[in-house]
């Protein structure tokens, strides 16, 4: 203001300005003076930013049409398509046009003679924000309205509540309108007027998060918190309750992440636990049978890609279940037949040949495929997820994982308590010299549980695919805790097994927050070995006849 | 005044008694052989003696009052309690003489370590097999050497578990003489068998179990008459 | 025969040793050979390359007699004697950076990175040489004691003692991974300048610690023999075939397990103290479980519960993986595992089966061809 005069209608401008900014109800319906506008846009720095602060306050109640000249207008100026050419300014079609159209009245002219008007720091951040809120406000699709509010959400102590709470009763879109409330919110807890700052406040705490809390914990700078009683009280308040919500929130998530990490656990333990209780071999390539899952997960992902419609893809996620489950079963089933069926009697020297074999699949997967972490396309349904208390946001890539293991747990169960394999399963677990009395193949038995031992570790790859890295040492990170559940399980057991698959992965999620993921390592191993003190056979063991 | 004293001694498994109650008194001297169908908790009543099973409740005490209900499997053999099991369980990798050592348990006095080893080797007729691994032993070698083992060690209370299962009508008949030659006053001998005649050979007296408790207590002869014990074994 | 098999299930057919040293050639040939082999470093000073390898060498052997004194005479397979190693190499380690410290003035890296004014409480005490050696050997047992109690108490055996063993080397791993624990974390421990006050690369200190573990080597074969010809030594191999057995006829096999489990510790830990001066290294990597089950391969094929054959095993695997990871590292884990396969499957009794095929009394090659 203190610059001087201006070379067109600068005190018409300086009234209609003020106007706006003092009062935006009075121009309310009021029809925005698009020439006068343009004409400031092409006036000095500070004439441009008291123009575009005052379309921005008008945008909150501005008709729709003018807000969305404004937008095209603004946009034309930051893109430098905004020609000042004696009193009027010309919109270009694109920067270095010959021709351009007049703003205020659409007339086409040539733009010889004219000047794109310069925008300062200050006035270009205030025209960004200003065509943000009228893209926001008049945005043809979701995205722009998005991109919009992306720019507001930069400079969101310049803009008004008014034009945010406009913009959220318009939307339409639930996931836009959600956004916008939120920014609204906070916009209100700067807001000068303490009524509505309180209001704010609660409103805030009304829908926790870790966002809001450290949203709340900034207003403690606040002046106000040191002179205002009531300020204080509320806020404090505020604070306390979405503290304990967050808590909870990510207390919830922590169990969330525990329930996944034990149903990996579980699938890959439950083979394990079966095997070891049939034919006394814990089998140290367990982690490795994983690993092929994952692979072979990989392999139908990189098939969908070539041989199948582009559209297909999201699938192939469901179609490298069988897969997976077939290729750790016959990889399984090849090393019974050819190694472990000589080592019946020996099952320490069993360890060590499943030990070799691990070695040999981690290292012929490293030579043929190298040893680089696998990308994968994440479907749909295993991205993204639903926020559903504070920021505890159930993943669907964990809910996939979760899912699995109960469909796997039930179909365990169905195999061994209702098909004459699992009959017989169960009769060679728990007297091997009468079963084979009895004239079950207990040979067959073995091979047939070895695979359906090593699937199932399988099926734990395909379930990680979206959730941890798959690369050929990836088997590591899952083999100690799962045979820690086979010992905390009991052998031979589905029900011991996913007890103690759910008490380690809970364990570990519950302890590593606390004190750290090798802290909740020692801490679950010497809580096994206490446990053994009273149990030796497990939570759930078979009982065999000496 | 009995050697072994079993009172009210219940197994569980589960939900499945396998002995329920069972009382027995053997006296030194005695033989006493323990009968009964399969089932009827004839190795669990040893398993419970030697402490390899704990049982619910009940108590197994010797003549000298010891309480063994709640030993170790160590406690109740350095107590003078020995068990031949069913199935030979001699160390394969130790000679015959070594393995003999080893059945004069940790508490054998030295001085008398190299008789009674000379006298098992002899009662089981295997001097001159002594330097032989056990490993390569013919099955009924390996029973007497079992045998052996137990007699090293001089027990007060002898437990046989099926002494002649999978044994010769030869082989069986000279095991019923090394049981004879077994019996001493202060020693009560338990065996569990399931051949009658064997039973009638060396027994005092018999104990039918069934179902885990006692159906007949007495002499093989009464036994045979008995109706009961005729229909557990014979179904009717 | 069958029913001997049936009650060994871990182990292969017996082997029974001689009751004198004189009873077993092979041993008495190793142990002069060994001896020869530290006369020979003394005399002839072969290249300091050389000597260390023959050094390192023979700390893996003391290693696998270790090993093989709990698995081959007692049928405890730990998949866990990395950490016995391991806290002996520790110790060492943080033994010869005190000293030097000490000796030089020059903090170790260790301090610089951790920003350390000095060094830890726990260090105290550690550049004197003899305290580190109590403390090495010390620790080790009581680890040792505590997790034998624990697994031998409550009668955890086999297979599952070996994969909780596992557990306990891979937790200790995941620990002596993180920096806060004062021992080097990630990068471990290194730059070792002095022993006993000389500079740690000089010739005589080379040769010095190869000699010194090839007489510990023999020492430990000695021992080790003596043991497994005693008494003590049968109720091993008793309760190896038959632990349930050992204890009806009135033999505590807990303080059994226990006793020979530390002494086996203790002898993991006497390897890891003499090897880490040797390589001048120690990190958590020795901890990993996949260098435990190692230890546990070099036994397997040299020879199970055969003293000698530990040895050769270790000799053998080692010194076919030091030429091979030069001269094609991508090879060894194949050539590993098929090695592996190729005793567990075909030589029961590793590679000894091989030479002793023809010299063995029958009823011993019947039972050792055995699967």
């Amino acid at each position: 203001m203190a610059e001087g005069p201006g070379r067109f209608g600068l005190v018409a401008l300086l009234l209609w300005a003020a106007s706006l900014v003092a009062s935006p109800a009075l121009a309310a319906g009021a029809p925005l003076d698009r020439g006068a506008f343009t004409t400031a846009l092409c006036g000095d720095g500070a004439v441009q930013g008291t123009a575009v602060e005052g379309i921005l306050h008008a945008s909150a109640e501005a008709e729709s049409g003018d807000v969305a000249w404004a937008g095209t207008v603004l946009r034309a100026l930051l893109e430098r398509r905004l020609t000042c050419l004696g009193g009027s300014a010309l919109l270009l079609d694109r920067a270095g046009a010959a021709d351009g159209r007049d703003a205020a009245t659409g007339a086409v002219r040539p733009v010889a003679g004219g000047r794109a008007p310069v925008l300062g720091l200050r006035q270009r951040a205030l025209a960004e924000t200003a065509s943000g809120a009228a893209s926001l406000l008049t945005g043809s699709g979701v995205a722009a309205r998005r991109a919009g509010l992306a720019t507001l959400e930069r400079r969101i102590t310049s803009v008004p509540e008014a034009l945010l709470l406009r913009a959220a009763s318009a939307e339409t879109d639930p996931g836009l309108k959600v956004s916008l409330a939120a920014l609204a919110q906070s916009a209100a807890l700067s807001s000068a007027d303490p009524a509505r700052r309180l209001g704010a406040i609660r409103a805030v705490s009304e829908s926790p998060s870790g966002a809001a809390f450290s949203r709340l914990s900034a207003l403690k700078a606040d002046p106000a918190y040191g002179s205002d009683p009531a300020f204080r009280g509320t806020l404090d308040a505020a604070l306390a309750r979405v503290a304990r919500a967050v808590s909870i929130g990510d207390g919830l998530a922590v169990l969330y992440n525990g329930l996944s990490f034990a149903s990996i656990l579980f699938m890959a333990a439950a083979g394990l636990a079966i095997i070891f209780g049939l034919m006394g071999v814990i089998n140290l390539a367990q982690g490795e049978f994983i690993m092929i899952g994952a692979y072979a997960t990989y392999g139908v992902q990189e098939a969908f890609r070539r041989l199948a419609p582009p559209a297909w893809l999201d699938a192939y996620l469901l179609a490298a279940i069988p897969v997976a489950f077939l290729a750790a079963a016959g990889v399984g089933i090849a090393i019974e037949a050819l190694i472990l069926r000589h080592l019946y009697r020996r099952p320490l020297m069993s360890l060590l040949a499943t030990w070799a074999v691990s070695l040999l699949l981690i290292n012929g997967v490293r030579v043929a495929v190298g040893s680089q972490n696998l990308q994968f396309a994440m479907p749909p349904y295993v991205s993204g997820g639903v926020p559903l208390y504070a920021d505890f946001v159930v993943t669907w890539n964990r809910l996939f994982a979760i899912a699995f293991a109960a469909v796997t747990l039930v179909l365990t169960l169905v195999i061994l308590k209702r098909t004459p394999l699992g009959l017989d399963i169960r009769a060679v677990t728990q007297n091997r010299d009468m079963a084979a009395c009895l004239g079950i193949r207990t040979r067959r038995v073995d091979r047939l549980a070895f695979g359906f031992g090593s699937g199932l570790a399988g099926l734990a790859g395909v379930a990680l695919c979206p959730i941890y890295s798959v690369n050929p040492g990836m088997g590591a990170t899952f083999i100690v805790d799962s045979f820690m559940v086979v010992v905390l399980g009991g052998v031979g057991t589905v029900v011991g097994t996913l007890v103690a698959a759910l008490g380690i992965g809970g364990a570990n999620v519950l302890i590593e927050p606390l004190y750290g993921a090798v802290a909740a390592k020692v801490i679950v191993l010497a809580g096994i070995i206490l446990f053994l003190q009273r149990r030796p056979e497990g939570l759930f063991a078979v009982r065999r006849r000496r | 005044m009995s050697a072994l004293v079993i009172d009210g001694l219940t197994v569980v498994f589960g939900a499945f008694r396998a002995l329920d109650g069972l009382s027995l008194a053997v006296d030194p001297g005695e033989v006493r052989a323990v009968i009964g169908p399969n089932g009827a908790g004839k190795t669990t009543l040893l398993d419970a003696i030697t402490g390899i099973t704990r049982p619910r409740s009940g108590r197994i005490r010797l003549d000298d009052g010891r309480d063994l209900t709640r030993a170790s499997e160590a406690e109740i053999a350095r107590a003078g309690v020995r068990r031949k099991f069913q199935k030979p369980s001699v160390f394969p990798a130790l000679t015959v003489r070594e393995n003999l050592a080893l059945g004069c348990g940790p508490d054998c006095p030295a001085r008398e370590r190299p008789a009674r080893l000379a006298r098992a080797l002899a009662e089981t007729g295997l001097e001159a097999r002594a330097a032989v691994p056990a490993g390569a032993l013919a099955h009924g070698e390996k029973q007497w050497l079992e045998i052996g083992m137990v007699l090293a060690s001089e027990p007060r209370v002898l437990l046989l578990d099926e002494p002649v299962a999978g044994l010769s009508d030869d082989e069986t008949a000279r095991t019923a003489d090394l049981i004879g030659a077994l019996r001493r006053p202060d020693r009560a001998i338990l065996v569990i068998e399931h051949d009658m005649a064997f039973v009638e050979a060396v027994a005092d007296r018999v104990t039918v179990l069934h179902e885990g408790r006692t159906l007949f207590e007495g002499a093989m002869a009464g036994a045979r008459a008995d109706a009961r014990v005729i229909e557990v074994f014979l179904g009717r | 025969m069958s029913g001997a098999l049936d009650l060994s299930p871990g182990v292969p057919a017996a082997r029974r040793p001689g009751p004198s040293l004189g009873g077993d050639p092979l041993l008495a040939g190793l142990v002069g050979l060994v001896l020869a082999t530290a006369l020979a470093l003394v005399l002839l000073q072969p290249a300091p390359y050389l000597v260390n390898l023959v050094g390192q060498l023979a700390a893996f052997a003391i290693l696998a007699v270790s090993l093989d004194l709990v698995w081959g005479y007692l049928g405890i397979l730990s998949l866990g004697h990395g950490l016995f190693f391991a806290i002996g190499g520790y110790v060492c380690a943080m033994h010869l950076l005190a000293h030097a410290y000490a000796v030089t003035g020059t903090p170790p890296d260790l301090m610089q990175f951790m920003g350390w004014k000095s060094l830890p409480v726990y260090w105290t005490g550690l550049t004197s040489a003899p305290y580190a050696l109590a403390l090495a050997l010390g620790l080790t047992a009581a680890v040792a004691f505590v997790f034998g109690l624990a697994s031998f108490r409550s009668r955890v055996n086999g297979v599952y003692f070996s994969i909780i063993s596992q557990a306990l080397v891979y937790v200790a791993m995941l620990l002596m991974f993180r920096n806060d624990t004062g021992l080097g974390g990630n990068n471990g421990m290194t730059g070792f300048s002095r022993l006993f006050g000389w500079p740690m690369g000089a010739p005589g200190v080379v040769t010095g610690l190869a000699v010194a573990t090839l007489l510990c080597l023999a020492a430990v074969l000695v021992g080790a023999r003596v043991l497994v010809a005693s008494p003590l030594g049968r109720r091993m191999l008793a309760c190896r075939d038959d632990e349930a057995r050992l204890r009806t006829l009135g033999y505590g096999t807990t303080r059994l397990k226990l006793g020979i489990w530390c002494l086996s510790a203790v002898i993991a830990a006497l390897a890891g103290l003499l090897y880490v001066p040797q390589v001048g290294i120690i990190n958590p990597r020795v901890l990993s479980p996949d260098l435990s089950i190692e230890i546990a391969v070099w036994v397997a094929i040299g020879g199970l519960g055969r003293l000698g054959g530990a040895v050769i095993g270790a000799v053998a695997v080692n010194a076919l993986k030091f030429w091979l990871s030069a001269a094609m590292p991508e090879a060894w884990p194949f050539i590993l595992s098929g090695l592996v396969l190729v005793v567990v499957l075909g030589l029961p009794n590793g590679l000894l089966d091989l030479a002793a095929l023809r010299l063995k009394p029958t009823w011993l090659r019947r039972a050792g061809s055995r699967p």
